[in-house]
């Protein structure tokens, strides 16, 4: 048993180590402080957020239940479906660029705290599994018409906070941070 | 001398290949980038001379052998361990922020993997010889932990492995991986037949693995990096609780949908 086990240990060292060394990420540069330009990495998909909103809007659950047939229904919902998996994306995309961001600002930085850097990492780790879920829930058709509206109202409830956010980070950034998304 | 003619040519074989790669390493100037490796191919050269005169006056089987070779080994094993330390410093020294995180997390974790292996050595009921490989193997382990642990980093950080660096510590991690494998084999069946295979895959996966260092040194060294421009003191302070606030607030609106 303990042979096995060390067979199996010995493997994962190799496949981590070759995955580590020459996988793909392995190709992108190294950070340099020219990657830290706002455009680059502050959200851009929750801009969308507001009229994918009003595209997926209670008022039109409504409509479609008193004036349309069933299948038609049925079709409906699966194309809101479709639109909020491409929603949720979205929101992982500009998930990403944040993430990217804070590890930016960490590599490039002479100082940095331990407490915050476990943060960031206990973050992303939250975030991806609760991603996951719910994609899952919405490809196994889990949430009901009501709840895929106000899974989209409060998307888009972020994209106003997330311009103000980005106002704000532009403006506490230093020089070399140059931004156009502020503005 | 107690070798077969096809352990001589072996010897030799490996004997050569060694040479030529610690040739190549002071050739390439090796030393100005990664002076404990290049002392490391130096100390493996003069190993193979020291074991071949011990063999050649002594014999294979004294006593005098057995403690030589493992005596050098173990000068070996740490010798790899101060490499994986100095290729994580090379990767990660530039970013002066993740190598003061990164390397009290390196050290610390080698030294409570060192203090396990020589823990789970010592509580061995084997013979004195299975005592030895199972301390090799722990401290092979810790090897390609700490070598794993520093990639770990540098993946997360997105900091980039230059390709010579990336052979070499592949050729580290290799051995060191192979060796936690075959000491187990060994310390679960040891017999004279099983010391044979242990003897030759130990010798085979060191071929492959100074082959890989013969891949990183084949090709000249790029040229060294100039130092990232970090940012000033205290913009971090600035733009972390920013950025975490964010990340803080799209993970609370994820909980929230979930819920």
């Amino acid at each position: 048993m303990i042979v096995f086990v060390a067979v199996l240990v010995a493997l994962a060292i190799l496949l981590g180590l070759v995955w580590l060394l020459f996988g793909s990420q392995r190709s992108a540069p190294t950070p340099t402080i020219g990657d830290l330009q706002i455009e680059r990495v502050l959200p851009v998909n929750c801009r969308h957020f507001p009229q994918i909103s009003q595209l997926l809007s209670q008022e039109d659950i409504q409509f479609m239940r008193e004036r349309t047939p069933r299948h038609i229904q049925t079709k409906w919902r699966a194309e809101r479906r479709s639109i909020l998996k491409q929603y949720l994306s979205g929101l992982r995309q500009d998930f990403g660029r944040l993430e990217r961001l804070a590890r930016l600002i960490a590599a490039l930085s002479p100082e940095i705290r331990k407490r915050q850097e476990w943060e960031w990492f206990w973050l992303v780790l939250q975030f991806h599994f609760s991603y996951r879920i719910i994609a899952l829930k919405l490809a196994l058709g889990s949430f009901s018409p009501e709840g895929l509206a106000g899974l989209t109202e409060m998307i888009a409830g972020l994209t106003t906070e997330l311009e103000n956010r980005m106002a704000l980070i532009a403006e506490h950034s230093p020089s070399r941070m140059r931004t156009n998304a502020a503005g | 001398m107690n070798l077969s003619l096809f352990d001589s040519v072996y010897w030799a074989a490996t004997a050569f290949l060694e040479v030529g790669v610690f040739c190549l390493a002071l050739r390439r100037r090796l030393f100005t980038r990664l002076p404990f490796f290049t002392l490391y191919l130096g100390l493996v050269v003069a190993d193979e001379a020291l074991l071949w005169l011990t063999y050649r006056f002594i014999g294979i089987r004294s006593r005098i052998s057995y403690d030589v070779y493992w005596t050098s080994q173990a000068l070996l094993v740490l010798s790899r361990a101060v490499v994986v330390y100095e290729i994580c410093r090379a990767l990660l020294l530039p970013f002066a922020g993740i190598w003061k995180l990164c390397r009290p997390l390196l050290v610390g974790l080698g030294l409570i993997l060192v203090a396990s292996a020589l823990a789970t050595a010592r509580r061995t009921v084997h013979p004195i010889s299975a005592t030895t490989i199972m301390a090799d193997r722990g401290l092979e382990f810790t090897v390609a932990s700490v070598l794993l642990f520093g990639l770990i980093f540098c993946r997360y950080y997105r900091v980039e492995i230059p390709r010579h660096l990336a052979w070499i510590a592949l050729g580290l991690g290799f051995y060191s991986a192979i060796q936690v494998a075959n000491n187990t084999f060994l310390g679960d069946w040891l017999t004279q037949q099983h010391f044979m295979v242990w003897g030759a895959l130990r010798r085979a996966s060191f071929n492959i693995a100074t082959l890989l260092w013969l891949v990183a040194l084949w090709k000249p060294l790029p040229a060294a990096a100039p130092a990232p421009v970090l940012l000033a003191r205290g913009e971090y302070e600035i733009l972390a609780p920013q950025v975490s606030g964010r990340l803080r607030e799209l993970n609370a609106r994820l909980l929230e949908i979930w819920k």
